[in-house]
């Protein structure tokens, strides 16, 4: 039984108690006047309807049309009704509404919105989810439509730095150092997608900035925040059957980048140089992270390391030399495909950058590593490669030499991984100058196999002042400090609290309970206009377009005003009152009644 | 008196009038042009202002001068002369085209016009004119003169820049003028300078010139890590003046610390740059001597930032001799540079004659050259140029090629020799006598059978003990053969020269070959035993060092030599050359192998027995640590300076104590790209923290200050619980 019945009932009783009372009423009076009996018994249910009305209006089915909504960017010369939100231009014409959600309540109905100009802003997405939205995207303005700055990069590391431009083919785009010099330039491709390249130095957060060129007109420039910080030094174990210079280069650049590295170099006949030596079981491999281990080591010691791999170590598989064939159907059966042909052949490495550029790679010498001489040679050293690449259906590529071919893959074996390694004699690269290249190379291998650790979760999705950003990965009531040092307070729902910054630059977030705080950035509010706008554009395109069969569900009955009910209800009751109150049409005042 | 005589000779004076007239109005406006010239630009602006001012005047006057023409004068007289009637036209008129009465006028004014000079129509000189331009000039000339120069005299003071907050008591800097005078071998003139920034060379003199309001009692200059420099008070103003050696930073301090801290300022050295020498001619570095040539010139040019001096020194060094005797003589010459200092040309001129240079030399020429720095010059050496004058006896050879000319292919001209021989024989059988013939040919076959005897060796016990000379060596090759024939006395000369030697190093060397080497035989294809003489063979005999397949070879060719010398014993040189030239062939086989041929070199291991590894004794072998310390990053302050002046994690609004960041910069200056400029935007900051821009720009500073430490890897990021199963559940590869 519902409400309105209930309430029903109750009205007609209430209307028999009322003209059985009339009645007697009526009756017992000394003048009874029958015409005023009949119009007060006809208006006391008219009374009860209304009121029954008032409470529960009856159901319109509105045929309301599709809402014309504008935006901002709307032309001034649209014409004909529509609701202006507070983006759009003052056209003049027109219904002003604070959001799309208003605008939805003051048209009952409306089933279908149709959105002119750029499109809706991140406010009005939710309400939108409920209707449908007809959208004509326009293009783009020239500028950046998308940068995907690396999330975290580690001290020292090289970064690259991806992105596309909108209307802009063939631009020079140019990314400027902290220090404001030019550390790469590339020109953008015919669909405007770029690549640029750069080198981190300590830990800290970091802005670069993305110069965009046209010709010599300088078309946008952006900063790219880039956040630098230190990981858990990785525990490195070296095998190698041999000395070689290889191995000694290999330990010199994990010693110098501050790993705890311990090297075993077999030097045969059970005589071992390197590190105190250690036992190869899996307890002893539980306590690195990472190892690099040559082909000749790797066949004598293949069960424990996979079974160490499996438990999460990370597994740098190196030759020493051509393979033979057995080498080779064991890492194929890991999963790396090596096809080619057998041998060694020449790896192809990168032209040596101009010296103005590679500089601003590079930092400061010291006296026994003088800046100069870290440049790279004109000539470039001979490095080999195996003639097997190691791609594979179920390899991830890793490194590519310049000339696009694939010199690392990796796999995961359990939770750990196993990466291949194809180039041989890379320590030529550190004599030479390219002691970065051996580095990156290195360090990228590390990345992708080590075991995972603990650390901070970078908040990946761009930020601009003025505009709500919404933090996620938050359990308890967190804390964003903005750039000047004043607090916020989050309060999570569902693990995400909705932020407004009102200032550029970098803030933190400190959740309870964690010592590390995450920085973000957050752009200028007129920063990256027409990544914005594709954000914007992007979400517009994924909201429901109008279907065929929305025409037919279109009649969907919605409550009805009440208002005039209540009024209705207002004048029978007055009317009511006057009848049984007014002298009118009565003889005499009977003295009697007093 | 014609019509034309009469107007010239009362027409000259007044032309000469107008003419001296306009020149005494223009000589004063010229030496005001040509001094004002002088002055902006030196004496050769002078000269040409003068020129082409004088043009100009001469130009003028002469228009000028020639208005004064027959209806001028016509004019004139008509108007100064009464006695001309108004009819000075017909003084000119053609007295044929005239009625009678115009002729009897025109007599009468040709009588009448003698009354007068014709000086007395010239106009009068223009003085007040002549005046205005003398007055004109001579201010032009004394605004020349005394107009001051930059540099010199009292300086101009500009206003201070510094916007301190005035304090009221305290001095403040108000005006400031830096005058900077570079050396004098720079050439550069003195210059003022209204900031208290500047560039200038080093070694110039840095003159401060400043003022402060209200007076100071004891200013300062204080450069940043060096002693401070007073100021001498000269009137109103205070003047400092110290040499610049160095970039220095520094601070004026009006009221010895008692006001606030004053902005840095930087002066910058520029350091003189060494000339630069190239050669101009000739373009490569080695040049050979052209036929008929004796003497050579080699132009160079040598630049430099302010100068090179006018004299410089030409190193001239000779190699005289061939082969290992050679002698080195080694002198300087003086030479004296045309052209600017800047870009001065040397070409000397060496005469071989001169010099003692002859055929079969080399002589290099270095140009030295120094600037006109003080006090020490810097020196320079240029490229060296090499001259070469090939010798004319020998042909030109290197390296491999002249090796492979001296041992081996001696036997192969050889067996050429006898072919040649041997058909020039056959060519002169006619001619000669039965018994002559024979014994000529069978001394061809005795040339045949040492060379036979030389092959032999290489093959090792074939050989038929030792070589004898030829009886007539001496006399046979005489007319038809030529080169080879003095190729051939060439060697034995060298050889006999050398023979002493050879012994003597040979017994140095310390390996015993059972006694001294095998004297071999003089004479014919002899230079071939050098290897004998000089080297030591560890092989028991030459044959050893050919592979087997030569060997055949040569054994083939022997054959056909000893068929050769048969026949050539015989008398047949006919039936002989077949054999001699298929004896050619089989050598040049041979010399084609020998050149890729390396016995001694070529590595032909033994296969690894692998049951024998590791058997060797093996007492003080043992596994052991090797340390390794690493490199430590040595850019803390500059790091955690930069972390402090950002916004992100680990930054500090407030103060930041910079105090380390100062002493890592001082001790590591030599590293830092601009030291000076880091120094700068560290005091910026220390006096002004809440400046913004400051922290920015020492922010941006610091980017380039830092070391960029080894590439370390991120780490990836634990997998939770479901992404942990996945892992389990898909396992891995197995080996």
């Amino acid at each position: 039984m519902t409400a309105a019945w209930m309430t029903a009932i109750l009205l007609g009783v209430a209307m028999i108690v009322a003209g059985v009372r009339l009645i007697l009423w009526h009756r017992s009076a000394s003048a009874p006047s029958p015409r005023r009996l009949i119009a007060l018994l006809l208006l006391q249910p008219v009374c009860g309807i209304l009121l029954f009305l008032t409470l529960f209006p009856p159901a319109t089915t509105m045929s309301s049309g599709a809402l014309r909504i504008a935006t901002r960017g709307t032309s001034r010369l649209a014409a004909g009704p529509m609701v202006l939100l507070p983006e759009a231009p003052d056209i003049g014409a027109g219904e002003h509404v604070p959001d799309l959600a208003t605008a939805l309540r003051r048209h009952p109905g409306t089933s279908e919105i149709i959105v002119l100009g750029d499109g809706l802003p991140p406010r009005d997405m939710e309400a939108a989810r409920g209707v449908a939205v007809r959208f004509e995207p326009r293009p783009l303005r020239q500028g950046i439509s998308h940068v995907a700055p690396p999330t975290l990069v580690a001290p020292g590391s090289s970064f690259s730095l991806g992105g596309q431009l909108s209307a802009l083919p063939r631009a020079t785009v140019e990314l400027l150092d902290p220090a404001g010099q030019v550390t790469d330039s590339v020109q953008a491709d015919a669909d405007g997608r770029f690549a640029l390249t750069g080198t981190a130095r300590a830990a800290g957060a970091v802005l670069f900035t993305l110069r965009v060129r046209d010709g010599r007109r300088t078309v946008e420039q952006a900063n790219v925040p880039l956040l630098v910080a230190d990981s858990p030094a990785p525990r490195l174990l070296i095998l190698s059957a041999a000395p070689n210079a290889e191995v000694k280069y290999l330990r010199r650049w994990a010693a110098d980048a501050g790993f705890a590295v311990t090297t075993q170099m077999s030097a045969g006949g059970g005589i071992a140089l390197g590190d105190a030596p250690i036992a190869m079981d899996g307890a002893t491999l539980r306590r690195f992270d990472a190892a690099i281990v040559d082909d000749r080591s790797w066949a004598a010691r293949r069960g424990v390391l996979m079974d160490a791999a499996r438990n999460g170590l990370g597994l740098i598989l190196h030759p020493s030399g051509p393979i033979d064939a057995s080498t080779r159907g064991q890492w194929q059966a890991l999963g790396f495909g090596l096809t080619g042909k057998g041998g060694l052949v020449p790896l192809a490495l990168p032209k040596p950058l101009a010296p103005t550029i590679a500089r601003t790679r590079q930092g400061i010498g010291s006296d026994d590593r003088p800046a100069d001489l870290a440049l790279p040679d004109e000539t470039l050293p001979e490095i080999s490669r195996l003639g097997l690449t190691p791609e594979g259906q179920s390899a991830v590529p890793l490194l590519r030499d310049a000339g696009g071919v694939t010199l690392a893959a990796w796999r995961a074996v359990g939770s750990g991984r196993v990466a291949l390694f194809t180039g041989i004699d890379s320590y030529a690269l550190t004599l030479t100058g390219h002691r970065g290249l051996h580095g990156d190379w290195w360090s990228a291998m590390l990345a992708a196999v080590a075991r995972p650790a603990p650390g901070m979760t970078p908040i990946t999705t761009p930020g601009w002042a003025g505009e709500r950003m919404i933090l996620c990965g938050l359990t308890a009531p967190a804390e964003v400090e903005r750039p000047d040092g004043r607090m916020a307070n989050l309060l999570p729902v569902a693990g995400c609290g909705a932020f407004w910054p009102d200032q550029t630059g970098w803030h933190q977030l400190r959740r309870a309970g964690d010592g590390q705080a995450t920085p973000f950035y957050v752009q200028a509010a007129n920063a990256l206009p027409v990544m914005r706008a594709a954000r914007d554009r992007d979400a517009m395109l994924m909201l429901r377009p109008p279907a065929s069969g929305d025409k037919a569900a279109r009649g969907k009955s919605v409550p009805g005003s009440p208002w005039p009910f209540a009024i209705g209800w207002l004048l029978a009751s007055a009317l009511l009152w006057w009848l049984e109150r007014a002298r009118v049409g009565r003889a005499a005042a009977p003295q009697s009644a007093r | 008196m014609s019509a034309n005589n009469l107007l010239a000779r009362w027409t000259a004076p007044a032309k000469y009038r107008v003419m001296a007239d306009s020149l005494a109005l223009a000589v004063p406006l010229v030496v005001g042009l040509a001094a004002i010239g002088w002055r902006l630009s030196g004496i050769i602006a002078a000269v040409a202002a003068t020129m082409i001012a004088a043009a100009i005047a001469l130009f003028a006057a002469r228009y000028r001068a020639r208005r004064y023409d027959q209806a001028w004068l016509v004019h004139t007289l008509d108007r100064e002369r009464p006695d001309m009637e108004d009819s000075a036209n017909l003084l000119f008129a053609d007295p044929a085209l005239l009625g009678p009465l115009e002729r009897l006028q025109q007599a009468r004014l040709l009588g009448r016009i003698d009354r007068d000079s014709p000086d007395s129509l010239r106009p009068d000189w223009s003085r007040r004119l002549i005046l205005l331009a003398g007055i004109m000039g001579l201010i032009a000339v004394g605004l020349a003169l005394f107009w001051p120069r930059p540099g010199h005299g009292p300086p101009t003071l500009a206003p201070s820049t510094e916007a301190l907050p005035a304090t009221p008591g305290i001095p403040r800097l108000t005006a400031q003028n830096l005058r900077i005078i570079p050396p004098a071998y720079t050439g550069l003139p003195p210059r003022d300078s209204a900031s208290l920034d500047a560039r200038a060379p080093v070694g110039s003199r840095i003159e401060w010139t400043l003022r402060f309001d209200p007076q100071a009692t004891v200013p300062a200059i204080l450069p940043v890590g060096g002693a401070h420099i007073t100021l001498r008070r000269d009137g109103p103003n205070w003047i400092a003046s110290r040499p610049l050696d160095a970039s220095f930073l520094y601070r004026v301090d009006p009221a010895s610390g008692r006001g606030p801290t004053p902005p840095l300022h930087r002066v910058d050295a520029i350091a003189d740059s060494p000339p630069q020498v190239r050669a101009i001619s000739p373009a490569a570095s080695l040049t050979m001597v052209q036929a008929g040539q004796r003497n050579w010139t080699p132009v160079f040019a040598a630049t430099d930032d302010y100068g090179v001096a006018a004299t410089a020194r030409l190193r001239v060094t000779l190699a005289i001799g061939e082969g290992e005797n050679v002698t080195f003589s080694e002198r300087e010459i003086a030479v004296s540079g045309s052209g600017p200092p800047r870009d001065r040309r040397f070409s000397p001129r060496l005469d071989f004659g001169a010099l003692g240079f002859s055929a079969g030399g080399d002589m290099v020429v270095q140009l030295i050259v120094r600037d006109m720095r003080q006090p020490a010059a810097q020196e320079v050496r240029g490229p060296s140029l090499i001259l070469r004058w090939p010798s004319s006896r020998q042909p030109e050879s290197s390296g491999l090629e002249g090796m492979v000319n001296i041992t081996l292919p001696a036997y192969f001209r050889s067996q050429r020799q006898i072919i040649i021989d041997a058909e020039a024989l056959l060519k002169q059988k006619r001619r000669l006598a039965a018994d002559r013939y024979l014994a000529r040919s069978a001394s061809i076959g005795s040339d045949q059978r040492i060379l036979r005897g030389r092959y032999s060796q290489f093959l090792g016990g074939e050989e038929e003990g030792e070589p004898e000379p030829p009886p007539n060596h001496g006399e046979q090759h005489s007319d038809d053969d030529g080169h080879d024939h003095d190729q051939g006395h060439d060697h034995d000369h060298d050889h006999d020269h050398d023979h002493d030697d050879g012994h003597d190093q040979g017994h140095d060397h310390g390996h015993d070959h059972g006694g001294a080497p095998r004297r071999p035989a003089p004479g014919f294809g002899a230079p071939e035993d050098v290897l004998a003489d000089f080297g030591h063979a560890h092989d028991d005999s030459p044959a050893s060092s050919l592979d087997p397949e030569t060997r055949a070879i040569l054994k083939k060719a022997v054959d056909e030599m000893w068929q050769s010398e048969v026949q050539l014993r015989q008398g047949h040189p006919d039936l002989a050359l077949p054999f001699a030239y298929r004896a050619l062939r089989f050598i040049k086989e041979v010399q084609q192998a020998t050149r890729i041929f390396l016995s001694r070199v070529g590595p032909e291991l033994p296969p690894i027995d692998p049951s024998r590894r590791m058997t060797g004794k093996r007492e003080g072998l043992a596994s052991r640590v090797l340390a390794i310390s690493p490199v430590e990053g040595r850019d803390g302050p500059a790091a955690a300076a930069w972390r402090a002046l950002g916004d992100g994690p680990g930054a500090i609004r407030g103060p930041i104590a910079l105090d380390a960041l100062d002493r890592w910069a001082r001790g590591q200056s030599a590293h830092l790209p601009d030291p000076l400029a880091l120094s700068g935007a560290i005091d910026a900051v220390r006096r002004d923290p809440a400046c913004l821009p400051c922290r920015v720009k020492l922010r941006a500073l610091l980017w380039t200050a830092m070391e960029r430490p080894p590439a370390q890897p991120a780490r990836r990021r634990p997998a939770d619980a479901g992404g942990a199963r996945y892992l389990g559940a898909i396992g891995g590869g197995k080996p």
